[in-house]
């Protein structure tokens, strides 16, 4: 079953391929201007007690998340497909493929954390000291869970078992690539079921190991369902964004059709509410148990300046967001659509700001955010350059899916 | 529905005409004939189909439903009204103290919020759906036609109506044959009566009747009277073979259920009643004292007042009901455990958490519950006591002890949250709180002086709270 569509429509703009070096270079020189504001504003705050390796450190493991959870969000997506034998996103899977294929790749930068644990430095792990020499309780008794050794053993097996999946479901999408094969398809479904408890209970440790214990003090039970939550929606967003960029350069041509875009609106739209269901119920659970071990959390986030960020969230968010896809004529039109990913993708990097930057204590630090802004931006251009490199010389649509038919015939019912 | 619709005429007017309907075999050739009368203006149409057909919406000229707007009107009402309800019934009409949490709107308001949001919306979803499809109908004129049965089964019909404005016999019929149907017939008045067959009467009025039984027999039996015994529905239930305490038995030669204790055991929960550790007492002394009165006296500890002063308030602060009573008790006034520098941060931990609320971390009492209360200014609250007066200082530790163990006036026993040595530990450290209020500079050793700084005089206490 293949179908006749003109290759030149499935390769990636030649415009783009030249850009990956160009763009590497720029998001490496971000990243180190951002790292360099970072550390220069925060050396001129001059916080007592707070290094400015500290704004730094977090300032990167923020930027990190936000690169890692569009593979995160990507990687759930092909797994639910293939539970739920999806045909509509047959045409669109394969961006999403190289979004997820690009897991392995952005893990690599997490290497600058575990080189700093090595390095004996606290300013984003305070547990990565002798428990003898902490002076909180709570965090000496869990120093045995965080240790750095077992935390790097961890990482390594979190990231393993993430990328394993992700190449293995890419492989073999590559082989039916060649070959055509149904059982390849009927594979991936099999084992679909498997991997995605593998995948939500890896995902789930690894944001209470990355993130979390950067206030290893403070728990929360639901925190890898929040950076879930967060990654599906980043990954909409941007999968909106990727797909119409191609089309934009002339690619992808009837392969993804207004339908597509109103469904993953559907799912951006949808994981907005599932994004905020969860971030109330952490919220909620602790300001009615009210205990001050708990409520800190959001007592750091809700002082100093921090409140407007906090605050703000809740309205650029959910309120708006929620309002402005509310409509199915907005999810069904490209420049809407188009807008409310871009604007996803921005709040979707305040969210982790706001997840890991209040931990440096002194209130909002403006200079180093903008700093911290700088590295944002250098991590979706590294993004955008993985895409690139990772996507040369595959295919932006799997050809010979079997199921491509039904999604090439894809149409929403009419309300 | 088959052919069994008798076509005979109604009275002497001809059967009405009600429209045409054309029949298909297949989906594709409906949409076309479909999308012809729509591009010919007729609005007033329908499709009958066995299964969803995709795009029949569009081809019919079916403008998009108005249900999302009902919707959103609905959640956003259901939205405001359940602020407004818990706004009014916790921040106005009954403000009533739940953990200590603001008045009015909280998050808490958040869930029942987003409940009548969706319950408004899947409210209006469902029966804005059944208004705007006309639902419920009963019947359509189409069902007058035998060859309709088949909608169900592999046939397309088109349907266009006679109250459509620009309905017009001749040319509909023209249309719909334009577009080569497998049949074209005329929906015309089903001429069958309209009033319910007997037999349907008949059915319903059995099924009243039958209803009203259960209620007749429940009238029976509450206004009538019967000399049989109750009506055992589990006997077996009602009359178990076991025994319960208090009752009497034949199995025993005494006569009793419930037996002595056997010699040469303990039970449950008595081991501690002999041990001062456990009392905070000398039970042996007690024992040994003047038995009359003693058990009113520990009762009268309990209670925070002696019956021979009668009316004495329970209130701190007023003049003690004499000490007399407590002191002649065998109290411990000498901790079993170490006064070390362990049990005095133990002491001080769980004071911290289980009294301070109350009494303060100072113990002046003037802990955040009694604050809140006294703002409050509720009449039934009854401060906790200081630790300061004379009457609580002059304690022997044995029956701080036992206050904590067992409670005093309006305070709780705490010897379910702690344990005997915990609540040692507290008298300690409240002793200790006690010295450290009163403390002259002769009770610090002399090398610690110097660390001593005049501004803060209390803080020389070995053990005054750090926080």
């Amino acid at each position: 079953m293949s179908l006749k569509y003109d290759q030149e429509t499935v390769q990636l703009p030649e415009t783009w391929k030249a850009k990956a070096p160009l763009l590497i270079s720029a998001a490496l020189i971000c990243l180190v201007v951002g790292a360099g504001l970072c550390f220069v504003a925060g050396k001129s705050a001059n916080v007592p007690g707070v290094s400015a390796t500290k704004y730094v450190m977090h300032s990167y493991l923020a930027n990190f998340m936000f690169l890692f959870s569009f593979s995160l969000g990507a990687l759930f997506f092909i797994l639910i497909q293939f539970l739920t034998r999806a045909g509509w996103s047959s045409s669109i899977r394969r961006v999403a493929e190289i979004v997820m294929a690009v897991l392995p790749w952005s893990a690599v930068l997490f290497i600058p954390v575990l080189l700093m644990l090595f390095a004996n430095d606290t300013s984003l792990y305070e547990w990565n000291q002798s428990a003898e020499s902490i002076e909180n309780s709570v965090i000496r008794a869990k120093v045995g869970y965080l240790e750095r050794g077992f935390f790097t053993f961890r990482t390594v097996l979190y990231i393993g078992l993430l990328s394993g999946i992700a190449l293995w479901y890419f492989g073999k999408s590559r082989t039916q690539d060649e070959t055509g094969d149904v059982e390849l398809s009927v594979d991936r479904q099999k084992w679909a079921g498997p991997m995605v408890m593998i995948f939500s209970l890896t995902a789930s440790f690894a944001a209470f190991d990355w993130v979390m214990s950067i206030d290893a003090d403070w728990y929360s039970t639901i925190f890898g369902v929040y950076i879930f939550a967060a990654s599906m929606m980043a990954f909409f967003a941007l999968m909106v964004v990727m797909c119409m960029s191609l089309q934009n350069a002339g690619k992808l041509k009837d392969l993804v059709t207004i339908e597509h875009y109103h469904d993953m609106g559907k799912f951006m739209f949808g994981f907005v509410m599932f994004w905020s269901y969860i971030a109330f119920s952490q919220l909620l659970l602790y300001w009615y148990g009210n205990i001050p071990e708990e409520t800190y959390w959001y007592k750091v986030r809700l002082m100093g300046g921090w409140e407007y960020f906090s605050y703000g969230l809740i309205f650029v968010h959910f309120i708006i967001p929620f309002l402005g896809l509310m409509s199915r004529h907005v999810r069904r039109h490209r420049t809407g659509l188009f807008f409310w990913a871009c604007w996803l993708i921005v709040v979707h990097w305040m969210d982790m700001t706001y997840l890991v930057m209040p931990n440096v204590p002194g209130g909002l630090p403006v200079l180093p955010l903008v700093g911290h802004f700088v590295g944002g931006v250098g991590m979706l251009l590294m993004l955008w350059a993985f895409f690139i490199i990772r996507s040369s010389g595959v295919p932006l649509v799997a050809m010979r899916d079997p199921r491509l038919p039904e999604a090439l015939t894809y149409t929403n019912p009419l309300l | 529905m088959s052919d069994h619709k008798p076509k005979t005429t109604n009275g002497n007017r001809p059967p009405r005409a009600f429209g045409w309907m054309a029949e298909f075999s297949d989906e594709h050739k409906l949409l076309e004939a479909a999308r012809k009368v729509r591009d010919s203006g007729y609005t007033d149409t329908d499709a009958f189909t066995p299964f969803p057909v995709h795009g029949i919406d569009e081809a019919l000229g079916i403008k998009p439903t108005k249900l999302p707007f009902i919707v959103l009107c609905c959640g956003l009402t259901g939205l405001s009204l359940a602020l407004l309800m818990q706004w009014w019934m916790n921040g106005v009409d009954y403000m009533y103290i739940i953990s200590g949490k603001p008045f009015g709107i909280t998050p808490a308001s958040i869930p029942v919020a987003f409940e009548m949001t969706i319950l408004f919306s899947a409210f209006s979803t469902f029966l804005g759906m059944i208004a705007l499809n006309g639902l419920p109908r009963f019947s359509n004129p189409v069902f007058t036609s035998a060859r309709f049965d088949r909608a169900t089964d592999d046939k397309f019909f088109l349907y266009v109506s006679a109250k459509d404005k620009y309905y017009n016999r001749e040319s509909v019929r023209e249309l719909l044959a334009g577009s080569s149907p497998d049949h074209l017939e005329e929906v015309i008045e089903d001429s069958s009566p309209a009033a319910l067959p007997k037999a349907v009467w008949l059915g319903a009025l059995l099924l009243v009747l039958t209803g009203l039984i259960p209620a007749m027999i429940v009238l029976n039996m509450r206004a009538g009277y019967s000399t049989k015994p109750r009506f055992h529905v589990f006997f077996d239930m009602d009359f178990q073979p076991k025994k319960k305490a208090q009752q009497t038995t034949t199995i025993f030669a005494d006569g009793r259920t419930m037996r002595p204790q056997v010699a040469g055991t303990v039970a449950r929960g008595q081991l501690d009643e002999a041990d001062s550790f456990y009392l905070g007492y000398d039970p042996a002394k007690l024992a040994a004292m003047e038995a009359v009165g003693n058990a009113a006296k520990l009762v009268s500890v309990q209670d925070g007042s002696a019956p021979a002063a009668g009316a004495a308030a329970p209130a701190a602060g007023a003049t003690p009901p004499a000490a007399a009573p407590n002191t002649n008790l065998p109290w411990l006034d000498k901790l079993p455990i170490e006064a070390n520098e362990a049990n005095m941060k133990l002491g001080q931990t769980k004071f911290q958490i289980y009294c301070a609320a109350c009494h303060g971390y100072g113990g002046y009492g003037d802990g955040l519950v009694h604050k809140r209360a006294d703002a409050l200014a509720q009449g039934f609250w009854i401060p906790p006591s200081s630790m300061h007066i004379d009457r609580i200082r002059s304690q022997p530790v044995g029956q701080i002890f036992h206050t904590i163990t067992k409670g005093q006036g309006k305070m709780p026993g705490y010897a379910a949250s702690l344990t005997p040595k915990e609540r040692w530990a507290i008298a300690l450290y409240v002793k200790a709180l006690q010295k450290s209020q009163n403390a002259s500079i002769d009770d610090i050793p002399v090398d610690k002086r110097s660390q001593l700084e005049p501004a803060a005089p209390t803080a020389a206490a070995p053990a005054a709270p750090s926080k």
